[in-house]
């Protein structure tokens, strides 16, 4: 494994329902080295998810430690947390979350908004990604406008634009055909090969996680075939 | 795209809602308008400069008594007092009772437009006026109103006073801030008509400088203490005052009004917001997710909220003011409004009420998006 970009030390996550109090996560320790390209994979309930949400800021661990790029992203405040998954983390979802109001353009335009770039700038980053992925014939179309397999690589350039050093990924084929899962996870290799980008992806599919070059497993929020 | 147009995109997302709620914003804010200006219009009637060189003179128990006309006498003679007219109210029926929502006013024909002088007349007409005793000068509005032509005879039935009051009418005024609704005849004629003499509803006094005022009416009320008629002497303003309050609570039971239109206003808005934020949770998450912080979201809100009700303000509010301004609102009201100006100060008043009704109703669902973790949100409606 190369220098690993995400170490994960006895990291726990409870969920309080009332009295009842549900493990999703039990004291994982894990580590993902740099430019790697990850499957996560585990039945419903298994954490996976929950995993994912922890290494992209996006949720916090009950104990233990997840440092990202050597920063433990649990201790950082609500606005820096912001800002640093801004900066270092793209996100790609099951079910596109695009702005149904806003075109391909303004959809991929949205994160760098938050960055000290000028529009020129800024149009030639959205116009780079969208041409990565195959649709910069489709700038101004409406997410209405796309099928499901462009919407989903609408949903990857705008994780690639702002140019992070991890691209966390949930389910993105769950809600694909066949023919466009396997071009979306096509282009996730191709980000993770030719760009070095580090994919971290939850799936449930065995294909899917046939692209990428190493699989954790995960059942009842404890490592099933990975140890430090 | 820019963060205002991005706002701008979402405002406009649901253009059937927009258009709804900002049209009720709209029309809550164009009675409020109209109330306001009605408000202000009965509790602080217009005024000129010339009324602050003018003071009454009426009896201390009531409008309703009358005083001695010999008191005219002692009045003129006191220092700084430049005219004094008798001044007393006709409130006789033209046509009926509806056409009569404006007064009549027996006075002293050769001094009335020197107490008055922004009502300007034309003076071949005033010369006219005084020289004949059942003459009147009317207002330009009333003439108009009724279609009058100089020359014509009108007829006021007996109102206020047991007798009918046939009248010429030999000249009209004009004037900037005067009500331009009003009928001026001969106090001599009321009297001849009567049957008796001697008796005022009030006098009206000009004085020649605003700082004798105090003094003059402590003076004139002190001449008649201690006798059968006891008088009141106060400014023009204070008088027009004591007026409106005949007339009850009206600001109070306006104030209610527009206290229950902004309040709806509120909620409705309240609610509007509450939905579009509700049904955009997961879209406030995935932005959470891209880096927008707790107050960048709460900022975007806030921002929809306030456009919406700013836009529902400028159409209410100054489409008030706009028709204000092109309707004959004084025709529409048959008399009751002899105008109706809608002030820079109510429409700041209205946009205020905007920005608070924007403000108001996106703080609690722009709190509770921003407080609700990116993961619930995204689960939430996946």
């Amino acid at each position: 494994m190369t220098e690993p970009i995400v170490q994960i030390r006895e990291l726990s996550k409870l969920y309080s329902h009332g009295e009842i109090e549900v493990i999703a996560l039990d004291r994982i320790t894990l580590d993902f080295g740099a430019g790697e390209f990850v499957a996560l994979m585990g039945p419903s309930g298994s954490g996976k998810s929950t995993l994912l949400h922890i290494m992209a800021g996006i949720d916090r661990p009950t104990t233990g430690q997840c440092l990202v790029q050597g920063t433990d992203v649990a201790t950082l405040s609500e606005t820096a947390l912001a800002e640093w998954r801004n900066q270092n983390v793209g996100f790609v979802f099951q079910t596109f979350n695009l702005v149904p109001v806003l075109t391909a353009f303004e959809n991929v335009e949205l994160p760098l908004l938050l960055t000290a770039l000028n529009a020129r700038e800024r149009r030639e980053h959205v116009e780079t990604a969208l041409e990565l992925v195959g649709l910069a014939d489709r700038l101004k179309h409406l997410p209405r406008q796309l099928s499901g397999g462009q919407e989903q690589r609408v949903a990857i350039a705008r994780a690639i634009v702002a140019d992070p050093t991890l691209i966390v990924a949930d389910e993105p084929t769950g809600n694909l055909d066949a023919h466009s899962a396997a071009d979306v996870l096509t282009l996730l290799q191709r980000l993770n090969r030719e760009m070095g980008k580090t994919v971290i992806m939850v799936t449930h599919d065995p294909r899917a996680a046939s692209y990428a070059q190493r699989t954790v497993h995960l059942e009842k929020g404890e490592l099933l075939n990975e140890a430090l | 795209m820019t963060i205002p147009g991005f706002i701008l995109r979402n405002a406009l997302r649901n253009k059937r809602r927009l258009i709804l709620t900002v049209l009720s914003v709209a029309i809550s804010l164009f009675l409020l308008t109209i109330l306001l200006t009605a408000l202000k219009l009965m509790t602080e009637p217009p005024t000129t400069d010339q009324a602050s060189l003018r003071i009454v003179t009426r009896h201390r128990v009531s409008l309703a008594n009358v005083l001695p006309e010999k008191y005219q006498y002692r009045i003129e003679r006191m220092p700084g007092v430049e005219h004094v007219s008798k001044f007393t109210w006709l409130g006789g029926i033209y046509i009926d009772e509806a056409s009569s929502n404006f007064a009549q006013f027996a006075c002293d024909a050769d001094r009335i437009f020197r107490i008055f002088p922004e009502a300007v007349v034309d003076p071949r007409q005033e010369e006219t006026f005084v020289k004949e005793k059942n003459s009147c000068v009317v207002g330009r509005k009333l003439l108009e109103r009724f279609r009058w032509k100089l020359g014509d005879r009108i007829t006021f039935q007996a109102g206020l006073w047991p007798c009918d009051v046939e009248l010429v009418i030999r000249g009209v005024y004009h004037s900037e801030g005067l009500d331009e609704t009003l009928v001026f005849f001969h106090h001599d004629y009321l009297d001849e008509l009567l049957g008796r003499r001697g008796m005022v509803g009030t006098f009206w006094i000009k004085v020649a400088n605003a700082d004798v005022i105090p003094d003059l009416i402590a003076r004139v009320d002190a001449a008649f203490h201690n006798t059968d008629a006891e008088t009141k002497t106060e400014t023009e303003r204070a008088f027009q005052l004591g007026f409106i309050s005949m007339m009850g609570n009206v600001k109070l039971f306006i104030g209610s009004i527009c206290t229950v239109i902004v309040f709806t206003m509120l909620l409705v808005t309240a609610s509007t917001m509450a939905m579009a934020i509700r049904e955009r949770l997961r879209e406030i998450s995935v932005l959470k997710a891209l880096g927008f912080t707790g107050m960048m979201i709460f900022t975007l809100i806030l921002a929809e909220s306030c456009g919406l009700a700013l836009a529902g303000g400028v159409l209410g509010c100054f489409g008030a003011k706009i028709l204000a301004e092109t309707l004959d609102v004084y025709k529409l009201s048959r008399g009751f409004l002899p105008m109706f100006p809608v002030s820079a100060e109510i429409l700041t008043v209205g946009m205020l009420v905007a920005l608070g009704l924007g403000v108001g109703s996106s703080l609690v669902p722009a709190y509770t998006s921003i407080r609700t973790p990116v993961v619930t949100g995204l689960k939430e409606l996946d």
